[in-house]
């Protein structure tokens, strides 16, 4: 079985989605018989690499970050050039994982929806997807152990997922799952609000610039 | 005023009062997460390619009318790249709203949010998803949503008046 992993992150280097997507890697292999390809979607036009390497692939999993309640304008480009190429005519297992700043990751309950949307449109089988809240923690936590600690509950989903990846036309379709960083919430905006402004400092501001109204 | 934000070239539905129309008139980059627009320039894009100002636009507006293709459930990949520029409406830190983690106010405008979606064969769930993005779309810029409407076509809009 050949899973394509798609960043789908407008980033195309140190994204929250590739950690994701590592992460996933990590639960799939050593599977037997699973092979894996990435894929880059970092921008609004596909690009023919993308399209050789999703021809032969058995699954798509997505990972992207939540933009304003929804997919990213770029993936929602794309999505729409791979519905007018495949569409009726792709049998294709597609899992989405996506991440948001927000701490709740039942906010990216909407951009999953408009993934399973496409699918329904397209013809693709929409086998389930991750909202991951408290995003922005995870790039400080790439040593961190999956099984316990604050990025246990989002180790457990992935591994919950590979779980079906493998087992796709003998399991069924699992319900998305929404997790967040297990960590406390109060912490987590204290830290992000540090981080606006040790960034603004860096690029010579003041942190009550964080404010202007232009 | 209204901040119109649509995907049709040829906009040309008529509007009561002060308006401003954000349409395809140059290519758009898309938004490439840098935060710029936040920690470099606050409150303005940092890509200029003519679309840098939308949140500033949204800071003076009074309603937000989306007239867009149904993508999904969602805008189409311009109006959303647009909508995607404009973060910066916002400010960085966090406030609690409705128990959920939301950004905090930069301007102190409430927004009324339109969205009137076109599109043949717009699906049920198509049309539940589009209303909870609205209401998302509203908790985030802690505005309101005043109305939402599907039609089949452009030509079914005539008569309209935004």
């Amino acid at each position: 079985m050949r899973i394509a992993l798609i960043d789908a992150s407008p980033k195309a280097k140190g994204s929250t989605s590739g950690i994701l997507l590592d992460d996933l890697r990590h639960c799939l292999s050593g599977r037997a018989g699973m092979e894996m390809v990435d894929v880059a979607l970092h921008s609004p036009q596909m690009q023919e690499e993308a399209w050789e390497k999703l021809d032969c692939a058995d699954g798509w999993v997505f990972a992207c970050p939540l933009y304003v309640d929804c997919l990213p304008g770029h993936l929602l480009s794309c999505l729409a050039q791979m519905d007018e190429k495949y569409s009726g005519g792709k049998e294709i297992a597609v899992y989405g994982i996506v991440n948001c700043g927000f701490y709740e990751g039942i906010q990216a309950e909407t951009a999953l929806k408009v993934m399973q949307n496409w699918c329904a449109k397209a013809g693709f089988a929409w086998r389930g997807g991750i909202g991951v809240g408290g995003g922005g923690a995870l790039d400080i936590m790439t040593a961190t152990p999956q099984e316990h600690g604050p990025k246990a509950p989002i180790s457990k989903a992935l591994s919950e997922m590979a779980d079906n990846i493998t087992e796709a036309g003998k399991g069924s379709a699992w319900e998305n799952r929404y997790v967040s960083v297990a960590f406390p919430r109060f912490l987590y905006k204290m830290a992000g609000q540090m981080g606006w402004r040790h960034e603004i400092k860096a690029n010579g501001g003041k942190s009550k610039d964080l404010g202007k109204r232009p | 005023m209204k901040l119109i934000i649509t995907d049709i070239e040829e906009f040309n539905l008529p509007v009561e009062g002060e308006y401003k129309v954000i349409k395809p008139e140059s290519g758009i980059h898309h938004c490439v997460g840098c935060f710029g627009c936040w920690t470099k320039t606050p409150g303005k894009c940092v890509i200029h390619d003519g679309y840098e100002n939308t949140g500033i636009n949204m800071g003076k507006c009074s309603e937000m009318i989306l007239v867009s293709r149904c993508f999904y459930g969602s805008v189409s990949p311009f109006v959303k790249m647009v909508q995607d520029r404009a973060i910066s409406y916002v400010h960085p830190d966090f406030v609690i709203r409705k128990g959920e983690m939301h950004h905090k106010r930069r301007y102190e405008n409430v927004i009324a949010l339109s969205l009137y979606l076109y599109g043949e064969n717009i699906t049920e769930a198509e049309k539940e998803t589009a209303a909870s993005i609205m209401d998302a779309n509203a908790d985030n810029y802690d505005g309101q949503v005043k109305q939402i409407r599907f039609f089949s076509n452009i030509e079914e809009m005539e008569g309209l008046v935004l």
